[in-house]
């Protein structure tokens, strides 16, 4: 497990660097592969009495079987855990240097995670206990991983709740509390339905699985897995003071330094032409289920992905882009379908390149004519495009992209 | 004193029924249970180590019935099983071996350093307590196994082929034990080894056919044959002469 977490956590860093919620969203996003390896050595090391044919001697034994099985479940539990939570703390070092939010729950969450791995063994050993084959294991993970795939992603409905593995939704996504309460039941109730079975204790098996079927109700019957909320906490806005306003959400605030030193010039660079955006903003404080006004000044960034694991900004280039929604041509049929002259993505292009003020390559002519223009032309140009490319005028954005 | 009661015992296997109407009494000392292949040593090994559930019978352990759950549990606490062919997890160290057979008969937890140790000595096995099962010798193996069955002081104690993969000072050794432990444990022990029985038993039990067929001294079985019965030992000859005696008398 050690090695696993290592793996995953490395794969994916932009997943969870530099936020608490995003580590622990990761881990149980991880949880598609890791609760089938648990599964897996669960089977393995319930099977393995059979196989070490000891199961005769520990049967002339006066302790009931519940409490060896118990503790067998227990010791592959606890070192799965405590590898993967090794794995964690590493990367939980790395994000305690820059985190900037540490609310959410997150807590909650991992203790989830660590419920669903628990169950996850626990499934193993009545698979180990009742299937006298070697192969029980790998296809009891394999198996594992594919089920918890269909229903962690077949749909966003309630019963994808049932699955402890998150559909790697936005770290600034909030879970509801009653949610992880149901859950964190479901996974007990599962847990001590599966050892009572595999221990054949028929009393605590029926208990078990009647509070499992009393919570799984309210969970298939609540809201789905789509459109959680944002955490309003997590995405509070932090601006900066001085120089055109940059704000990110508090969740992502850690990157505000890096971020300030790409769109800061940007938007010094288009301040005062008319049309053109004044702040920078993180996506992530976008009101919920409203339509984005493009027509209030801000270019909303979009910081998802964007930290390396030491906690830098990932890719100046993905921020930079996030700008051409300023230049981008508003020629969308009612449907969202664009279909325009290929001129007009020219015109598009030299406009984004003159705002982001890109290297040209010798034989870029227009925006090479466009700079060699006086600094008033080159934004009255600019200007004359937002305006062309706001009312989707085609000939307008044509005639400038054929004479800067 | 009877500690070991089995009474009208029958035992079978699907259709072959390996013990009818079997009765057997085991008072404190070393019994030796001799019986040639398929006699149903390891079956009546099993039914008092309370692993195999007999078809019918009343057999009490030590006072206890087998068949109440309560007092069953009260059984286990005080009995000591080596299988035939028993089984190890490979990377425990013998201690570890020991240490959860201990804790798996409900040992106090207080006791079980001190127990773990000596059960460890007594089969001479305390140089190598710490390696793992995995890198033991076929008889070191056998030892640890010992030591497993008799780290709880049993009041009972099946002990089934235990001298195989022993080698003769080993045997020498446990046949030692034996007599130590037969001083106030109910000792029975299956074995092909007839020498082992004239060495360390007070009592032998032969099985054959699903009966019990002689039981007596082992000075008695070696009284039983003569110089005309098949063996190079006098308990061969008795042996044999026994065995034949059975076959040919009417049932």
């Amino acid at each position: 497990m050690l090695g696993a977490g290592v793996w995953m956590l490395a794969v994916h860093p932009d997943d969870w660097a530099g936020r608490w919620a995003g580590l622990v969203n990761y881990l149980r996003v991880s949880l598609l592969i890791l609760c089938a390896l648990m599964i897996a050595a669960g089977a393995w090391q319930s099977g393995r009495e059979r196989r070490r044919d000891i199961d005769e001697l520990i049967a002339s034994t006066p302790r009931p079987g519940w409490q060896p099985l118990a503790v067998s479940w227990l010791a592959v539990t606890v070192a799965g855990v405590a590898g993967l939570l090794v794995a964690f703390a590493g990367a939980a070092v790395l994000v305690a240097r820059v985190a900037t939010y540490a609310g959410g729950g997150w807590w909650w969450t991992l203790a989830v995670g660590v419920l669903a791995l628990a169950a996850a063994v626990a499934v193993g050993v009545l698979v180990g206990r009742l299937v006298p084959l070697r192969v029980a294991a790998p296809i009891a993970g394999l198996a594992t991983y594919l089920g918890l795939a269909i229903v962690t992603y077949w749909d966003g409905t309630s019963a994808a709740w049932l699955s402890p593995v998150y559909g790697g939704w936005a770290v600034y996504s909030l879970v509801p509390g009653r949610v992880t309460a149901l859950q964190a039941a479901w996974l007990v109730a599962l847990t001590v339905l599966l050892l009572a079975a595999a221990a054949r204790q028929r009393r605590a098996a029926l208990l078990a699985g009647g509070l499992a079927i009393a919570v799984t109700v309210p969970i298939i019957t609540g809201p789905g897995t789509y459109r959680l909320p944002a955490d309003p906490a997590a995405v509070e806005l932090v601006c900066t003071s001085s120089g055109p306003q940059v704000c990110l959400s508090r969740i992502n605030a850690f990157l505000i330094d890096d971020v300030i030193e790409v769109v800061q010039p940007i938007l010094a660079r288009l301040d005062g032409i008319p049309g053109a955006p004044r702040r920078a903003a993180d996506q992530a404080a976008q009101p919920a289920g409203q339509p984005i006004d493009r027509d209030d000044g801000t270019v909303w960034l979009n910081l998802d992905y964007q930290s390396t694991a030491l906690g830098g900004l990932a890719s100046r280039k993905n921020l930079r882009a996030d700008f051409r929604q300023v230049t981008r041509a508003r020629c969308e049929d009612p449907s969202g379908v664009r279909e325009i002259d290929q001129r007009v993505y020219r015109t598009d292009t030299l406009a984004t390149d003159w705002m982001l003020d890109g290297a040209a390559t010798p034989d870029d002519l227009p925006l090479a004519r466009l700079r060699a223009l006086p600094e008033a032309g080159q934004r009255s140009w600019f200007a004359a495009y937002l305006d062309a490319a706001h009312r989707c005028d085609i000939p307008a954005l044509i005639r400038l992209g054929e004479q800067p | 004193m009877t500690t070991v009661s089995v009474d009208g015992l029958r035992v079978s296997y699907g259709k072959r029924v390996v013990f009818d109407d079997l009765d057997l009494d085991l008072g404190v000392g070393v019994h030796g249970l001799l019986g040639p292949n398929g006699a149903g040593k390891t079956t009546l090994m099993r039914v008092l180590a309370t692993v195999l559930r007999p078809d019918r019978g009343d057999v009490r352990l030590l006072g206890h019935r087998i068949d109440d759950p309560a007092a069953l549990r009260q059984a286990r606490r005080q009995l000591g099983y080596l299988p035939q062919a028993f089984g190890f997890y490979p990377r425990f160290t013998v201690r570890e071996f020991v240490e959860y057979f201990a804790w798996l008969k409900e040992m106090p937890p207080g006791q079980i350093p001190l127990a773990v140790d000596r059960a460890i000595e007594r089969v001479g096995l305390l140089e190598r307590a710490d390696d793992r099962m995995k890198h033991l010798s076929g008889g070191m193996l056998r030892r640890a196994g010992i030591a497993q069955a008799i780290v709880n002081d049993p009041r009972l104690l099946l002990l089934d082929e235990p001298t195989a993969g022993l080698d003769p000072e080993q045997r020498v050794q446990f046949r030692a034990l034996l007599r130590e432990l037969g001083l106030d444990t109910v000792v029975l022990v299956s074995t092909h080894l007839v020498e082992d029985v004239v060495a360390a038993c007070t009592r032998v039990n032969l099985v054959d056919g699903g009966r019990l067929v002689f039981t007596g001294l082992p000075d008695e079985l070696i009284a039983a044959g003569g110089d005309g019965d098949s063996g190079d030992s006098p308990i061969e000859r008795g042996y044999t002469a026994v065995l034949r005696g059975a076959r040919t008398a009417p049932r």
